[in-house]
Order: C-alpha cells, then structure tokens, then sequence
C-alpha cells in the first residue's frame, strides 16, 4: 500500500488532477490485473476512464430535498454541504475526524461528514442542523440547547446538536456519565460541557421523540 | 437574559467568516511556512507551482507595496520572509488560485532555497545569548536583600511552563473584497480590527480610510486571534490588490498550528522567605518568557506576568525581574490570562516547595498570606481586596475541613488510588495594562419606529459582550430587548478601537453605550418635558411608558421618539469613554493600573489511578468575586469555560517543539484538548455578591480570564495526590501534568529523580513533513 502511495505520488509531481485520475487508475487497476491493464493502457483506455470518474452522478436526499448532482469523487460530503449546496451551518474545525464539529446524520446516524466521500451518499438520505427544525418549530434538542445555554462561541454547536440526537437515538444517553463517553468526539474549546450534557439530559428525559 | 446569538447559533444559521457567501470570482489564497526554523532565504522556485493549474499568481515578500512590517508593539516582524526566515511556518509566499485545492496543491510545489542556521527554542540560551525583545523589566517593593536575613525559612527552585495552543474551534482567516475608489473590505476573524486595519494600510501603502474591516462574531479566540489575525488578511488585501479580486483565505487546522504563535512557555528561577508564623517576607523571581521569533504581544504579556506574580498574596519584600527571550519559535501572543497564568503558577509552586519541606499543608501559607484592603501591591496600587472574603466563603461553603478528613480517609483506605485536594486563589486586575488602550466608542441609533440599533467596537467570540451590551441599552431606555439589535464590529462605524481582549470589553464598550444612550434618554426627556409642560428631570421611562412624577401620560417609547424626531432632534449619539482613575509609570514601574481587581478561591479534587498514572477530575468548587453579575447565566458559562482551559493547559495540553523548531503537537490526534470526558466531574460555582462601587459595567465584574487561574490549582492537587503514594517523589515544577508525567512521579524518588526523562518519550509523535 505505501509503495503504491508512493508511486502515485512521484506519478503526479509536475501533472495536472486529471493525468492524475488517469495514472491512479492505472495503478489501482496494476495492483489488481496487471496484464490486463497493461492492455488497457495501450488501447488508451485510461483516458476513458478518467473521463467518466472525474464527475460522478450522485442522487442523496439532503434534508428532504432530492438532489441530482455531479461531482468530483474526491469532494469530501462537508464540501459539499458548504461549498456547492451552500448549507454552511455545518462546521469545518479540522478536516481530519478529530473534531466532530462536521457532525452530520446518514441514514439517522451521525457521521463526520468530512471523512464522508460524498459519492459514498448515493441513495441515501443526509440530514444537517439546517433540517433538524421543523420550519419556525426548533427540534428539542435545538431548543434544549438554547435552554441550558450549551454553547459559548457557537462553532461547536451544530455538530453538538446533530451528534447529540443521535447519543439518544443510539440508547447511549441513560446517565450524565454514559453521555460523556457517547459524546466525547464533540470538542468544545469554550468548553460549555456541562451545559451540553444537562441539555441531553433534559431532552432524553423529557421523552421527546428526536 | 439568553445570549442574543442563542436562536441562530442552535439553527446553524449564524455567519462566520468561512460561512460568508462569496463574490463570483473570488480567489483563494494558501501561504507557504518555512520549512526551517531559522535560516538565510536565498531564493524562491516558484516556476513549477506556477505551472499547476488553476494558480493566478505567487506573491512573495517583493510584491509588498508599502512596509513588509507587520509588527504591533516593536516593528520586528515582516509580512513575509524576504532574506531571512525566523521560525517554522513563517509565511514566504503566497499563492491565489481559482481554487482552494489548487492553492495549496501549488504551495506544496514552491521549493525555497533556505541555509539553516542556528535553532534557540530554550528561552534561557536565548537570555544567555543576549537574544531579546526587549530590555528586562523589574518590579521590585521593599528591600528583599535585607529581607532575607529576617527568614526563618527560605527556599530557592527552578519552574517550567509549558505553552499552549489556542485551538478555536474556528480556525484563521480573512477574506477581501476590492470595493471603488481603491478601497478594500476586509472579513476578518479578528478580536482587533482596528490592528487588522493598520496592518493592511502599512503592508499596501495606504491610508487607513481606504481600509474597511467586519466582524460579525468569532468562532472562539482565546487571545489567538488579537494580532495573529492580522497576516491573513494582510496577505488576502496584498492579493486583492493587485488582482483587483476578491480573495479567500481560511487557514486548514494543521496550517493555523504551525504557523500561530501560542501562549508563551515560561521559566523561572524563584527564591521564597517565610518567617516562623509562615508569614511570606520576601519572594525574588526571574521570568524567562520564551517569546518566539517576533515581539508580537509578549511586552504586554510580559508585564502582566509581572503584574500577578505575587498572586492574591501580600509580600512586603519583592524583587521580580522577566526577561523576554527571542527564540525561533512562532510568536508567542495573548492567551486568557496574558502571562498572569504563568506569573501566579510561580508563586504557587514556591509556596508549594515551602509547605513540603516544613511539612504542613501548603494552605496554611496560601490562606496566612491573603491581601488585604490597604496592601500595596508591588507596582504600587493599594489592594481593595476580597480575597480572604472569597477563602472564607469558600473554606465554610464547601466544609473544606470536611472534605479533608474525607480524602485523608479515602488515602488511608486506598493503596493504589489516591485522592489530592489543592486550594487556588486568584486575583486578576481589570485593564488593559497599557494604559493607553482603555478606551471605547458606541454609536447608537434610534429609528423613527422606535428601534434601536448599536455599532461598538466589541467583537463577538462566545464571551457575551454583545448580549450585554444589548441589555445595557434596554435597561437606559427601559424597552424591550427584542427593539434593540447589535451590529457587526466595523471600523467604519467605530474607529480606532482597542481589540477585545484584557477581559474588559464589556467594560469598555457596555460604558461607552450607557453614555451614549443616556445622551439620547436626556434629549427625549428635553422633548418630553416640553410637549407635557414639565420639568425635565419630572420625565422618566419605565417599561416603554413615558411617565411624569412616576405618573403615566398616555405617552409610550414610540410616541416620544417620533415627537423628538418630528422636533428635530437628534436621536443618534456617538459617545467615548476612557477608563478614568487609571495610569502607570514605567520608568518607576509604580502606578494604579487597574480599575479593579477580580478575586476568587477554588478548591480542587483529583484521584489518581497510582498503577496507570491516569487521573480524573473529581470537584472544582469555587466562590467567585462578580461583583453584581449583569448576566448570570452568561457569566457562569465563562467560568465554567475557564476552568476547564486552565485544566487543559495545566494537565493534557503539551506543545511540544522539536530541536529544530518544529511543531511535533501539530493536530488534534497529537495535541488533547479537554473533551467533554475530561471536565471535572462536579463544578459548583457561588458568588462572592460585592456591592462596593467599582469601575465596572453596572457593577458587574469581568469574568473573561480569572476563571482560567482556577486551572492551576489541577497541578497542586495532582502533585499532593502524588505524595499521597509516594511521599518521597520528585516532582519538579514542569507543566503540564501529563499521565505520563505522573507515572513517571510516582515511581520517582528524591535521589534517583525521575526514571526517564520527558524527551525520550516524545518518538511516538507523528511528524508531517
Ligand atoms: S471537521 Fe470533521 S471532525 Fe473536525
Ligand atoms: S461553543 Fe465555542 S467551541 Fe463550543
């Protein structure tokens, strides 16, 4: 595997994203069927293949709204969500799933959207803090949130609030000290925890559907 | 009152500078950071990264029409390297492109011609060096040399503090709009605007009123983004300039941690003399603030040090000397508590070392010593203290005798489980300590239809300043909150403001709206008085009614606005205020620099798992000094807040820098902050209610950076739950108090010191190159 990373990456130094797609497909294939590909390549068929993954159909229901869409299959879901289809409440704080504050549901479960291939969505149904209400109606854990002040700065705050449906959702929510540990992928640099935890309690109580 | 953020915050629908919908056409920008911490920067190879597609331009340090200068307090930090590079990160280069992938696919191809030259990282080789920022700075009070001779006890030690890492949840950035007439807007995720503005006008040449900058509200800054957010928008205004284009720079998580200045590690020599009641007599100490590669604020942290060095305690004999080291480390830059943290840890440790060795509980010394009102503080203000008040209320609150007989029972019954308590008072002046900068403006509007909207110079990060300031126009006027709305921070609206920071925002601008508004209520009043045929002082508001001698006239909010603009008469008001009372002289280093103090006690328990060296954080319990607090629910989340950094910093979070220069703590998976498993499990926190008058907004004292001082108080009781185990430990004075680090404690012992040294066991750090 780190060979091959290592091929890739002498492979595209000084070429545009496109040879790129062309070469990475070629070695995918070479650590697959070299015998083949070696044939493929010399019917040029690498150029064909890079033409047809460069934009890739993707059909996902984003927060009830069907979406028909081509994308590049290395745009990361919270790329999507912020850049093409402009829903910015989910946050970016690190890129790299250390963070939670890209926070998203999946088919109901929570998932860091940007270690989520968006291509990976098709067919499915992504949920963001901007679908959690019901028109003017906060969601409760939107309003729990608000109650007990469960946020300083507010960055954290949507991956907070889409992680937290689902700790309840997932059973994960009976004790202040089993929400911590369900919880612990949400960082807090305002650090407004506890606010966060009496938040879920207060929903998981109240018996609320979420 | 709810913060005003509250609804949009829960609905993901509040706008922070990434979240900013952009201009067609806007470009995106990505800075190369130099590779070697310190070197000659002989040339730049930027043809292959021109070459990569999608890239506009590279500019580099030639390209600077005006000053390459981005230097605040001391001019000693260029824009971008030009023939030198002074630490790893240092931005050499620019790149725009149509694409923020292809920018900094393009950065990665930029090869810089570098000759290495010697790395300092250790503040004290860089004093030894006569590597410094500035000249030394001493405090002194009394005569400690003669003071010795009166001790009974004295005690000498060495302290090493560590930095820490900002880590706002929202990274850097800034994005720049071209507008007419050579004029630029600048989106800016800044606390100081008016230092982004000055920046950008001395990088390109032009006068500041060219220079527009906005801040709706920041996603955390913490002190990390008072100067540092300067580069960024200097580089996107440099590239907006000369492309006439709007252009996007929002810095990736690993880019913002390698090349941001953090809070200053210190070291530190001290010498502590008690006499045989334990009274403290003399304390000497030497700072060695490890400032990085360029002033950026570390005069004003250095002070500050200075300022809390001897904590909430009075010492008749003082001697305080902080040298400001230049090393080749990122500048170091304001951080919650501005070099106060560091200064208090000092002292702590020093009475700490006393208790240990005299054998009796280091809170004796802490609680004997407590300033009192009418104690001269050594840079010369007399103490209105509260800080046996707080100790008292908090000893008698949470039955501190109580709880520990309870932990000492716990430790008697518990081998490999030991419990620690530890006692931190704090006492935190409010000001900027450069006088100079406490001042501030409002500009409050009334509409014809009886709404109210505010401009100040405060910018929004989490702390509530706009939610109190609102509140403070409501209560002058006597409306409802829901008529008054604050504006995004803009230097077009408020010029020449002083960034939000030294806990004193709310202070400041909350001052500055009351005069505004009681400028307005008087002139409404004027009107009243006229149109009812009365006195003016007869006219008051209460609830939106207009009445006369506490009698309703039939007349609401509404109806006297529209008379008093029917009459011509002006219903805005731009006031300024300027903390009175307050001055400093540097050359004594004598002066009454505070409009107030904030004290405060906290008392810590933690239970280490004495196998493992793991620990969890069982109770902080803290009677705190509000004053009257203005917005409870809003002041308690900042103590909360504090607390919970002030632990991270002193247990989990370790910067750790290579020899060379390199950041090795460069991620979230190398760098813990505190999650939501690590804040202790029990925070209770009273109200010290003072009702003495002071200088803050409607009495309500500041509450932004005290709380964070409570944290240190998470090292002292580690370390007693340490001697629990092992009563002959070494445990030196180094922060943080890593797991590891107590492990490696617990099985210390005096002699032998401890087994392995911290170096050997930073290999497993994953390194990004
Ligand atoms: S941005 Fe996805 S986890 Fe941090
Ligand atoms: S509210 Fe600021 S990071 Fe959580």
């Amino acid at each position: 595997m780190s060979d091959q990373l290592k091929n890739a990456e002498e492979y595209t130094s000084g070429t545009s994203r496109r040879s790129f797609l062309k070469q990475s497909s070629l070695i995918t294939a070479i650590a697959l069927a070299p015998n083949a590909v070696v044939k493929a390549a010399e019917e040029g068929l690498d150029e064909k293949i890079a033409a047809a993954i460069e934009q890739m159909p993707l059909n996902v229901t984003i927060n009830g709204v069907k979406q028909n869409l081509k994308i590049e299959p290395r745009v990361t879901l919270l790329d999507l969500l912020r850049e093409r289809l402009q829903l910015t409440g989910t946050k970016k704080g690190c890129d790299h799933g250390q963070c939670g504050a890209c926070t998203v549901h999946i088919d109901g479960q929570r998932v860091n959207s940007c270690l989520t291939l968006a291509v990976t969505t098709e067919g499915k149904q992504v949920t963001t803090i901007e679908g959690l209400a019901h028109g003017e109606e906060l969601h409760p854990m939107q309003q729990a949130f608000l109650d007990h002040d469960g946020f300083q700065c507010g960055y954290c705050t949507p991956g907070q609030i889409m992680s937290a449906v689902c700790c309840i959702r997932e059973g994960h929510a009976d004790s202040p000290e089993e929400i911590r540990e369900y919880m612990s992928g949400n960082i807090c640099r305002c650090g407004a925890y506890s606010n966060i935890v009496d938040a879920i309690m207060d929903v998981k109580q109240g018996g609320k559907k979420v | 009152m709810k913060n005003i953020d509250a609804k949009t915050h829960v609905s993901g629908t509040s706008v922070y500078l990434d979240d900013i919908p952009l201009i067609q056409g806007t470009l995106y920008g990505a800075a190369l950071g130099s590779p070697v911490a310190h070197g000659v920067l002989h040339q730049l190879q930027l043809e292959e990264a021109l070459r990569e597609p999608d890239v506009i331009r590279i500019f580099t340090a030639a390209d600077i029409p005006g000053d390459n200068q981005i230097g605040g307090i001391i001019k000693d930090e260029p824009l971008l390297a030009s023939d030198h590079v002074h630490f790893c990160g240092m931005p050499i280069a620019f790149v725009v492109a149509r694409t923020r992938e292809a920018a900094r696919a393009a950065v990665k191809k930029i090869k810089a011609d570098i000759t290495p030259l010697p790395v300092i990282t250790d503040p004290r080789e860089a004093q030894a060096q006569n590597q410094l920022i500035m000249p030394p700075r001493t405090f002194s009070q009394g005569d400690t040399e003669q003071a010795w001779r009166e001790c009974a006890h004295v005690f000498a030690g060495a302290v090493d503090i560590n930095g820490q890492e900002h880590l706002y949840i929202e990274t850097q950035g800034a994005y720049v709009v071209p507008q007419e007439n050579n004029s630029l807007r600048v989106y800016s995720s800044t606390q100081g605007p008016t230092a982004v503005q000055r920046t950008v006008s001395t990088t390109l040449g032009q006068p500041m009123h060219r220079i527009e900058v906005v801040v709706t509200r920041l996603g955390g800054g913490f002190g990390g983004k008072e100067d540092q957010a300067n580069t960024w928008a200097a580089l996107c205004a440099l590239a907006a300039w000369h492309l006439g284009k709007p252009v996007k720079y929002a810095l990736h998580r690993m880019e913002d941690m390698a090349m941001t200045g953090k809070r200053h590690p210190y070291m530190a020599d001290y010498k502590i003399g008690l006499d045989s009641s334990l009274n403290i007599i003399a304390y000497e100490v030497t700072f060695f603030q490890n400032a990085g590669a360029a002033a950026d604020l570390s005069p004003g942290v250095l002070s500050r040090t200075l300022f809390h060095c001897t904590n909430s305690y009075y010492i008749p004999n003082v001697h305080a000397t902080a040298w400001s080291c230049r090393t080749h480390l990122p500048p170091n830059t304001a951080f919650r508590g501005f070099g106060g943290p560091q200064g208090m840890f000092v002292i702590e440790a020093a009475i700490a070392h006393a208790a240990r060795v005299l054998q009796i509980d280091a809170a004796v010394i802490q609680q004997k010593n407590l300033i009192k009102t009418g104690d001269e503080f050594p840079y010369g203000q007399i103490a209105q203290s509260e800080a046996g008040a707080c100790w008292q209320k908090a000893a008698t609150l949470y039955d501190a005798t109580g709880w520990k007989q309870a932990v000492d029972a716990f430790n008697a019954t518990h081998r490999l489980q030991k419990k620690g308590l530890a006692f931190m008072p704090v006492c935190f002046g409010i000001s900027f300590t450069n006088t100079m900068m406490n001042h501030a403006r409002s500009l409050v509007h009334v509409y014809t239809d009886g709404s109210v909207c505010i401009s100040t110079g405060a910018v929004e990060m989490g702390q509530g300043v706009n939610t109190k300031i609102l509140q403070v126009a409501a209560q002058i006027f006597s409306i409802r909150a829901d008529r008054v709305k604050l504006n995004p921070t803009n230097t077009i609206n408020i010029a020449n403001t002083s960034p939000s920071a030294a806990s004193a925002t709310a202070d400041l601008n909350g001052k500055a709206t009351l005069m505004a508004c009681n400028a307005i209520l008087e002139r409404l009043k004027e009107v009243a008085a006229t149109a009812l045929d009365t006195k003016a002082d007869a006219v008051t508001i209460v609830n939106e009614q207009v009445l006369v001698n506490r009698e309703p006239t039939g007349w609401d909010w509404q109806q006297l606005v529209s008379a008093a603009f029917t009459k011509r008469v002006s219903l805005s008001e731009h006031a300024h205020y300027a903390t009175p009372e307050i001055h400093f002289d540097t050359v004594k280093e004598k002066g009454h620099p505070f409009a107030y103090h904030v004290y405060g006690t906290a008392i810590l328990e933690v239970t280490v798992d004495c196998l493992r060296g793991i620990y969890k954080m069982d109770a902080v319990k803290v009677v705190h000094d509000f004053g009257s607090s203005m917005n409870p629910d809003i002041d308690r989340g900042q103590i909360e807040g504090g607390i919970v950094q002030g632990i991270g910093w002193m247990t989990m979070e370790e910067v750790i820098f290579d020899k060379e220069g390199r950041l090795r703590s460069n991620a979230l998976s190398t760098y813990k902050v505190p999650d939501i498993y690590a804040v202790p499990e029990e925070i209770v926190i009273d109200a010290l209610r003072s009702t003495a008058d002071n200088l803050a907004i409607f009495r309500s004292k500041a509450v932004g950076e005290p709380p964070l001082m409570y944290g240190i108080g998470a090292w002292f009781a580690l370390r007693n739950a340490i001697l629990q185990f092992n009563p002959e430990a070494d445990i030196p004075f180094i922060t943080p108090m890593t797991p590891e680090k107590v492990l490696m404690a617990l099985y210390s012992n005096k002699e032998k010191g401890i087994i392995q040294q911290h170096e050997a066991t930073t290999s497993h750090l994953g390194i990004d190159q």
